[in-house]
C-alpha cells in the first residue's frame, strides 16, 4: 500500500464525528488536568484510560493522545500563574513565565506558551508521520535476538535518565521485572509467586499497577500535606501576545521543536530536558540574552516549543518498535494491548489504517489544542479555585471505579491500593517510578525474546550477538552505561569541589 | 531526610530482598517441570538472574551511599504537624482497608460515597456541603457512565440494590 493509499485509509476511518469528538474531550480534559497543579498529565491518561474500554481502538485511543497533548500544554498555565509546574515538562517555562506575570503580562506569557506549543506540536506530528513507517520497514527484520538486544538498551537508558542515581533507576527496573514474573511461565505453563491464588495467574493487572504507581501516590502526598500546591493566581493584564512577538521567537520555537523531536524519539529522555535544552539554546543565541531569566517571551515560547516537540515524537519508537519511550506512551501501549492491537513493526502491515488514522487525528489535535488553550488560559481561574480537598477524593473514587472496570475484580482494586503505597514510598526514597513501569510493561517481552532466541539456538548466548543489528544495539547500551556513569562520577566530583570550597573560610 | 542514609537503607532493603528472593521465594513459590533441557529455559532462571542483579545493585548503593555526604532534605513539615500528618496516613490506610472489605458487602457505590466522605475529612475539607454533594453525586455519575454505558458489572452488595 503506497503512502497515499494509507493517509486515505486512516482518514476514512477516523473521519466521523465520533472521532474528533473524542479527540476534542480529549484534548479539553487533557488540558484542564494539565492546569490543576497537582495532578499531572500522566495521571490523566491512566485515569482516562477506563474510559475507553466500550469504545472502538481508534476513537479510544485519539481519546488518550488528546489527553496527552492537553496535559503537556496544560501544565504549562499554572506554571506561569502560579509558578507551580503542572506536570515537570513545563518546569522551565516558569523561568521567563512567571517573571513575565510579575509584570501583569501573564496573558502575552501565555499566549506566546499556546502559539509555541501549537507549532511544536504540528513540527513533531509530521516528524512521526515521515520517520515511524521508514523505521517499522526496518524493524521488521527483527527476530527475537534484536528485539531482546533492543528491549535491554531501552531499560539501560530509561533507568539511566530517570533520576539522579542510575543505580536508583536501576533498582526501579529491576523491581518492575521482578513484579512482570508473577503469573504462568510463558512457555511452561507454571506458577510463578502466584501462592495458589487464582487472581494472579494472569500476573498484576497493569492498568491496576500503572494507576496505583502514578494518581494513589498524589492521593497520599496530598494526605501528608493538604496545604501543598497552594499559590496565588496572577492576573492575566491586558498585555497579548502579538504575530511580531511570535516572529521574532519563531527561530527559538523551530529549534525547540526540532530538539524535542530528537530526544523524543529516543526512549527515556522525556519532555523537561527537551524544555531545559531548548531553553538554554535559545538563550545562548538570542540577542535579548540578557533578559532570559527576568521575563523573556521568547524564553518561553523556546521552553514549550522543547516540551511539546517530545509530544509526537516519543510515538516513533512506541509504534515503529513497541517499545515506549516514557510513562504516557507505557500507557497508551497498556491500551492499545486493551484493545487487542500490539504496536510495532507488524502494526504498520496488519493495521496501517489504525496507524494512519491515529496520524490524521494527531495533526488534527494540534488545531483543537490551539482552539482549546486558548479559551481554557482565560478559564485558569476556576479550575485552579477547585479546592483539593474535593478534587482528590473525586479523583479516588475515579481510580476505584476505572480499576475495577478492566476485569470486573476488586482484586485489582487491593493491587492498586498496594502500589499506591508502593509508589509513594519510592518517590520518598527518591526512587524513580517510570523505569518500575517501562520495565514491568517491557518484562514479559524481554523475557519472551531471551527465551525464543535461546530456543532458537540449543540455548546458545551467541544467538545474541549474531549480526550488525544487534551489535548496534549493544555497542548503544555500552555506551550509554559508560555516559551514565561518567556523568554521575562528574557530578560526584563537582559537588564534592562545592563542598570544599564552602568549607574553606 | 538524610539522603545517605537513605541510600543505605535502599542498598540493604535491596541485598535482603535478593537474599530472601533466592533462598525463600524462588525455590518454594516458583513451580519448574524437573525435564527441563536446559537451566536457561528453566521457568526460576529468569526470577533469579533478577534477584542476583538486584543485589548487586544493592550493593552497589550501599558502596556509593558511604561516598556521599550526609545532606538533609526537609521534608517541608514542621515538627509538630508531622505528628498529625502521620495520623492521617494511618487514616488513609485505614480506608483503604476497610474499603476492601466493604466493597462486597456494601456495594461499589455505597463504598466509594463513603470513601469520599471519609478522605475529604480526613484532610478537613473546609468545604464539607460541596463534599457532600459530590460525594453522592461522583460515585452515582461513574455507576450511571460503567454500568449502563460500558456494560462493566458494578457490584450491587446486600443491602439496597441500584437500577
Amino acid at each position: 500500500m503506497s503512502f497515499s493509499d494509507s493517509i486515505l485509509a486512516g482518514l476514512s476511518l477516523v473521519a466521523n464525528f465520533e472521532s474528533f469528538l473524542s479527540l476534542f474531550i480529549g484534548v479539553a480534559v487533557g488540558t484542564v488536568a494539565g492546569a490543576i497543579p497537582g495532578m499531572s498529565a500522566t495521571m490523566a491518561v491512566a485515569l482516562a484510560l477506563p474510559f475507553t474500554f466500550s469504545m472502538t481502538p481508534i476513537t479510544g485511543i485519539l481519546l488518550l493522545l488528546g489527553v496527552y497533548k492537553g496535559g503537556i500544554f496544560g501544565g504549562s498555565i499554572p506554571a506561569i500563574l502560579i509558578k507551580t509546574p503542572g506536570t515537570p515538562a513545563s518546569s522551565a517555562t516558569i523561568l521567563d513565565g512567571y517573571p513575565l506575570a510579575e509584570k501583569g503580562q501573564a496573558g502575552k506569557a501565555l499566549g506566546m506558551a499556546l502559539w509555541a506549543s501549537c507549532t511544536a506540536d504540528l513540527i513533531s506530528n509530521l516528524s512521526l508521520i515521515l520517520f515511524a513507517g521508514w523505521l517499522a520497514s526496518f524493524a521488521l527484520s527483527f527476530g527475537p535476538p534484536e528485539f531482546f538486544a533492543l528491549i535491554l538498551f531501552s531499560l539501560t537508558i530509561i533507568a539511566g535518565v530517570s533520576g539522579e542515581s542510575l543505580l536508583r533507576g536501576a533498582l526501579s527496573a529491576l523491581l518492575g521485572l521482578l513484579l512482570a514474573t508473577i503469573g504462568l511461565d510463558l512457555i511452561y505453563g507454571t506458577n510463578r509467586f502466584t501462592f495458589g491464588n487464582p487472581n494472579m495467574m494472569g500476573g498484576l493487572n497493569f492498568i491496576a499497577v500503572l494507576i496505583g504507581l502514578f494518581a494513589i501516590p498524589e492521593i497520599i502526598a496530598m494526605v501528608w500535606d493538604p496545604k501543598a500546591h497552594e499559590g496565588k493566581t496572577r492576573r492575566l493584564g491586558e498585555d497579548r501576545v502579538t504575530f511580531q512577538d511570535y516572529k521574532s521567537s519563531f527561530r527559538s520555537i523551530v529549534r525547540g521543536s526540532f530538539i524535542g523531536v530528537f530526544l523524543g524519539s529516543i526512549p527515556g529522555i522525556g519532555a523537561a530536558p527537551s524544555a531545559f535544552l531548548s531553553y538554554s539554546e535559545a538563550r545562548r543565541k538570542s540577542k535579548n540574552k540578557a533578559n532570559f531569566g527576568h521575563g523573556e517571551v521568547e524564553g518561553v515560547a523556546a521552553a514549550e516549543a522543547g516540551n511539546n516537540g517530545v509530544a509526537g515524537a516519543t510515538l516513533i519508537p512506541l509504534l515503529a518498535l513497541g517499545v515506549p519511550g516514557d510513562v504516557i506512551t507505557a500507557i497508551i501501549l497498556g491500551a492499545f494491548m486493551v484493545h487487542g492491537l500490539q504496536p510495532g513493526p507488524m502494526m504498520f502491515v496488519m493495521n496501517s489504517d489504525i496507524i494512519y488514522g491515529l496520524f490524521v487525528g494527531l495533526i488534527v489535535s494540534s488545531v483543537f489544542l490551539f482552539l482549546i488553550g486558548s479559551v481554557a488560559i482565560k478559564g485558569f481561574k476556576y479550575v485552579a479555585e477547585i479546592p483539593r480537598g474535593v478534587l482528590f477524593p473525586g479523583v479516588m473514587v475515579l481510580c476505584i471505579y476505572g480499576v475495577f472496570a478492566v476485569n470486573n475484580n476488586l482484586f485489582d482494586v487491593g493491587v492498586m491500593f498496594a502500589m499506591g503505597w508502593v509508589g509513594y514510598f519510592m518517590a520518598r526514597f527518591d526512587v524513580p517510578t517510570a523505569p518500575f513501569l517501562i520495565a514491568f510493561v517491557l518484562g514479559p517481552l524481554l523475557e519472551d525474546s531471551f527465551r525464543q532466541s535461546m530456543l532458537m539456538s540449543g540455548s546458545s548466548p551467541a544467538v545474541l550477538f549474531r549480526g550488525p543489528i544487534c551489535w548496534f544495539f549493544w555497542g548503544l547500551t555500552c555506551i550509554t552505561v559508560f555516559a551514565i556513569i561518567r556523568s554521575g562520577a562528574r557530578a560526584a566530583r563537582q559537588s564534592k569541589k562545592t563542598e570544599f570550597v564552602r568549607q574553606t573560610p | 531526610m538524610n539522603v545517605r542514609s537513605n541510600q543505605m537503607k535502599l542498598g540493604i532493603g535491596a541485598v535482603v530482598t535478593a537474599v530472601f528472593l533466592l533462598t525463600v521465594a524462588i525455590p518454594f513459590w516458583v513451580s519448574s517441570p524437573t525435564n527441563v533441557p536446559n537451566i536457561v529455559l528453566a521457568p526460576t532462571f529468569w526470577p533469579q538472574i533478577l534477584a542476583a542483579v538486584t543485589g548487586v545493585t544493592g550493593v552497589g548503593l550501599m558502596v556509593f551511599s558511604s561516598r556521599r555526604r550526609a545532606v538533609t532534605s526537609t521534608s517541608g513539615l514542621e515538627a509538630e504537624e508531622k505528628g498529625a500528618a502521620i495520623f492521617r496516613m494511618i487514616g488513609l490506610a485505614a480506608i483503604m482497608g476497610l474499603a476492601l472489605l466493604a466493597m462486597p458487602r456494601l456495594g461499589l457505590v455505597w463504598t466509594a460515597m463513603l470513601v469520599f466522605a471519609a478522605l475529604a475529612f480526613l484532610v478537613r475539607t473546609r468545604h464539607p456541603g460541596i463534599v457532600l454533594i459530590c460525594a453522592v453525586a461522583v460515585p452515582l455519575i461513574l455507576y450511571g457512565f460503567f454500568a449502563h454505558v460500558a456494560g462493566v458489572a458494578i457490584p450491587q452488595g446486600h443491602f439496597v440494590r441500584l437500577p
